[in-house]
């Protein structure tokens, strides 16, 4: 079963997730924690590397193959530096498959009225938070007030905060700049924001937390502020669910992703595979009609054995990129013309590739590939000549880009990217001959 | 020692087998030697076992044509402080005598202004400097005693011994570039024994592979040498005489010049051709880009029962020289076989684009990774004037125009692939394989600044001083006047350390 941690706000603590974790807990096992300082938990001063640094450790304890982070607030900042470390090969947090931040707190400064935060800093003066500011603190972060024991419950975990914990978010925490760490997620994100949020509404995700986040999504729910789980916790369990469902779909399978987070594999390698699971970049430049031809193409190319549409934006994210291979054809333009130009023709000769059976589309492959270019003459000989290399280019361009899916490896038993960590001596292979395996790969005979 | 002067007495440029042991051996002599090399500076645990991550190849775009285009980038092109080496196989069988004489022998082909037993000697002497595991008895050769016992031989190894056997084809373990126990490189330190981690191409990891950067260029900075990396060539600047005073290169966006009193382009078969074109230098004969050669580098793979995970060990642990002059050839010079191992994303493009390969065939196949296994040839190519390194208009980051090279197989090289073709599919199925295929491919990039002793023929004369300017020489595997059977790397080493030898002569 797939975990889902769950890191709350300021002042809050694993209970404000209680509602929303009843939802859950049926599908995904929920672990929901008390950050250092909240909840009941010892008080300590930390700042953002500590936070980090003690989430990799609870996550580490328990060694999820694949798991989802939901932060709030406060718990958002700590979410998305701990999917940065993980795009770094982190071991730690091998596995992460989707982000979900509610209200977040951004990697950059978070943007807080220095008024706002003197007044917060000085409920400690006393050496704990009076009930008479908890109250305020929670009504202040509600659209409308929360009832019965919702209200006293959170008012109560405000009260139980370690000033420690508090005043250091507050004075250090949140104003710390991790943009550059943070730098660009591939992981899939979901960013909620309260239509009625202050400081940390849909605004400030969208300028904050939206560019962090390669695969991103920003949904606003209405009539609530800034404490969702306790406002919205149903619209909130279904959010998450609907977001981490088909990111723990497309999850690595549990052996290869223990492997992958092993210290058989060096952060270098773990990194680039993990980033290469995850989803391409958005940008393109195929059009539509060219993306569809391309779908069609891979299918062909490599039917039962891809996710043509995924393969597709990868292979025209690369386009876009302009990442090449160090070389092109000399009798054809650069990548990206080449491929519009291939598909384009494509579909013009196929009269319709895209939406051609299965049997025609195989038939007008080979017909290019077999075309022995002797007949006919002038430019439509010159064009045969130019779609049989461009098919030659885009073939080995799908088989390279598939098989480097961390996904195909697992699919066909590969483990060579699992020969050593970061530190010597590296493992390699003990075994070389036939038929053998050792200890640490599935055994002869399983499943490869 | 002292920092490095301005000018320096040498500027080499590129730090793969052509210029770093010649900078090794020329800072012995007490030379001021400054290396500019275009990549960055790896060690050992930077690279990364994955083929797209790996970041040791020259990545900028060339221009690939004629009737059989050649790959480049991964295929054959380095970039980093190592060139090539910090990608290449190993794979070190000497260069064949006859190989040496091909023209004498066939009427075809170039003899080389070299004799094979100078040749050799430096071959000697670069063996014995980075190590060499091999087999205790070299079938082809009874006098050659490797340093170090061979390497595990792996699945496809194996299944070729097997083969051959059965055939009567003489096999053995292959020489390879590698320390199969730890040994102390000096001025590096310990170069950890193979791991049989089989990420050879990715750049390895352990220091057991020799590459430049962990053998030659220690020696080269232990004796004064600085090796630049970062540093781009982009001009070479010249007096009114002619000769070479400096370079010009680009350092992070900043140009920034170093003089020399001699210049050492060695910078590949592509790369060194190609500056010499943009900037118009060295060319009266009109050789420079001409007679590219590439390997002809057919492979053969097919299915075996058993599970061979080739990904596993050297990938180039067995090989038979008894096709360098095969009986009844019905061509000029010959082929090695090798065992391969290769690992999925590379071995899936080559199914799809050398072999045709695709849709449930080309799935199946690569479903089947963990059982199949490949062997492969290096085969000789012939100079020919159809096939030469031009400038096409399109222009690269620096504005210098990018290189377009035209390469097609002539009658000797498709005798070459034919005859290969139908020996390894004998061997393979001697060794029980299945499904067996044929995958159409060159290697290396070879020719196209060649040394001769005619200055109207040649680029560069046999000690690779370049006939029009004085104090200009070329080191790299552009000087070939032939491809040889042999794998170039080894040869180029040696090059390299005749050529520091020649020019330390020549300041007499």
């Amino acid at each position: 079963m797939a975990s889902l941690y769950f890191l709350h706000a300021l002042g809050g603590s694993a209970r404000e997730w209680d509602r929303v974790v009843a939802a859950l807990s049926d599908d995904f096992d929920c672990i929901p924690l008390d950050l250092p300082g909240f909840g009941g938990s010892a008080d300590a001063a930390s700042d953002v590397t500590g936070l980090v640094d003690w989430f990799a450790a609870e996550v580490g304890r328990r060694q999820p193959q694949s798991w989802a982070v939901i932060g709030h607030s406060m718990g958002g900042k700590i979410a998305t530096l701990a999917a940065a470390r993980a795009r770094g090969g982190d071991p730690s947090f091998a596995g992460l498959a989707a982000v979900v931040l509610l209200a977040a707190s951004p990697p950059a400064p978070e943007p807080m009225a220095e008024d706002r935060r003197a007044k917060m800093i000085g409920w400690c003066a006393g050496g704990g938070i009076g009930t008479a500011d908890a109250e305020a603190f929670i009504d202040a972060n509600t659209a409308a007030s929360l009832s019965g024991p919702d209200r006293a419950q959170a008012i109560a975990d405000v009260e139980r905060s370690g000033c420690a914990a508090w005043t250091a978010w507050l004075e250090r925490g949140s104003r710390e700049d991790w943009r550059s760490e943070a730098g660009i997620i591939a992981l899939p994100a979901l960013i909620v924001a309260g239509g009625e949020d202050g400081d940390l509404g849909v605004e400030a995700q969208r300028r904050l937390n939206l560019p962090h986040y390669r695969d991103a999504r920003v949904e606003v729910v209405d009539g609530a502020a800034h404490l969702l789980p306790y406002e919205r916790h149903a619209e909130v369990a279904a959010l998450i669910r609907d977001h981490v469902a088909p990111a723990f779909a497309r999850a690595l399978p549990a052996s290869f992703a223990a492997l992958l987070a092993s210290d058989r594999v060096s952060r270098r390698a773990r990194a680039a595979m993990m980033d290469r699971h995850a989803a391409p970049d958005a940008a393109g430049t195929l059009s539509t009609a060219q993306r569809a031809t391309l779908v069609a193409l891979i299918e062909t190319l490599l039917p039962g054995a891809v996710d043509a549409p995924d393969l597709a934006r990868r292979i025209d994210a690369s386009l876009a990129e302009g990442r090449g291979d160090g070389w092109r054809l000399a009798d054809l333009p650069a990548d990206a013309l080449a491929w519009q130009w291939g598909l384009d023709t494509l579909e013009a000769q196929t009269l319709g590739f895209a939406s051609a059976s299965a049997a025609r589309r195989e038939e007008a492959l080979r017909a290019i590939g077999e075309d022995s270019g002797e007949d006919g003459g002038g430019e439509a000989l010159i064009e045969r000549r130019h779609m049989r290399l461009w098919f030659a280019e885009a073939r080995a361009e799908v088989a390279r880009q598939w098989v480097a899916l961390p996904a195909t490896m697992a699919r066909i038993g590969y483990d060579g990217f699992a020969v050593g960590g970061d530190d010597m001596p590296l493992p390699g292979y003990r075994l070389t001959a036939a038929n053998t395996r050792e200890p640490w790969q599935s055994p002869l005979g399983a499943p490869a | 020692m002292s920092g490095p002067k301005d000018p320096a007495d040498v500027v080499i440029v590129g730090s793969g087998a052509g210029g770093a042991p010649l900078a090794a051996r020329l800072a012995q002599a007490g030379l001021s030697v400054v290396v500019l090399e275009a990549g960055r500076a790896f060690s050992p645990l930077d690279h990364v076992p994955d083929e797209l991550a790996a970041d040791i190849y020259w990545m900028e775009e060339r221009l690939s044509g004629g009737a059989d285009p050649t790959a480049f980038g991964a295929n054959n092109s380095g970039m980093g402080v190592g060139g090539s080496t910090l990608h290449w196989g190993a794979f070190c069988p000497r260069p064949d005598k006859r190989d040496l004489m091909l023209r004498s022998e066939t009427g075809q082909g170039e003899d080389w202004p070299i004799s094979h037993d100078e040749l050799i000697s430096y071959v000697d002497a670069v063996e014995r400097f980075v190590g060499v595991s091999g087999p205790a008895r070299y079938p082809w050769d009874a006098d050659r005693r490797y340093e170090l016992p061979a390497v595990a031989r792996n699945a496809p190894a194996e299944a070729m011994a097997r083969g051959c056997e059965r055939l009567g084809i003489t096999a053995t373990d292959a020489p390879a570039a590698l320390v199969s126990r730890d040994r102390v490189q000096p001025h590096w330190g310990r170069r950890h024994a193979c791991i049989n981690c089989g990420t050879c191409h990715q750049g390895c990891r352990t220091a057991a592979k020799a590459s430049t950067d962990t053998t030659w260029l220690p020696l080269a900075v232990a004796h004064g040498a600085e090796v630049r990396a970062e540093s781009r060539v982009i001009d070479i600047e010249r007096d009114h005489a002619g000769r070479v005073t400096g370079v010009v290169y680009d350092r992070g966006g900043e140009r920034l010049r170093q003089g020399c009193g001699a210049l050492f382009l060695c910078a590949g078969g592509i790369e060194t051709p190609r500056l010499l074109l943009n900037l118009g230098l060295a060319n009266s004969s009109g050789q420079v880009g001409r007679n590219f050669m590439a390997h002809v580098a057919t492979q053969v793979w097919g299915r075996f029962d058993a599970e061979m995970r080739m990904n596993r060990g050297y990938p180039s642990s067995l090989i038979t020289e008894d096709m360098v002059r095969a009986e009844n050839a019905g061509h000029a010079g010959g082929y090695l076989i090798q065992s391969l191992g290769v690992m999925p994303v590379t071995l899936a493009a080559n199914l799809a684009r050398g072999a045709g390969l695709w849709g449930a065939p080309l799935v199946a196949m690569i479903n089947d990774y963990n059982r199949l296994g490949g062997i492969g040839i290096n085969g000789e190519c012939l100079p020919s004037e159809d096939n030469r390194l031009t400038l096409a208009e399109e222009t690269d980051a620096f504005g210098l125009r990018k290189a377009r090279i035209n390469f097609s197989y002539g009658p000797n090289e498709q005798a070459i692939d034919l005859h290969a073709r139908r020996t390894m599919t004998a061997i393979w199925e001697a060794a029980g394989a299945r499904d067996i295929l044929a995958v159409a491919r060159s290697a290396h990039t070879i020719g196209t600044c060649r040394m001769g002793r005619d200055g109207d023929r040649a680029v560069v004369d046999a000690d690779g001083r370049s006939f029009d300017i004085e104090n200009l020489f070329v080191c790299d595997n552009s000087i070939f006047p032939s491809a040889l059977a042999a794998n170039p790397a080894l040869t180029i080493m040696a090059l390299s350390l005749r050529t520091a030898d020649r020019f330390l002569a020549s300041r007499g």
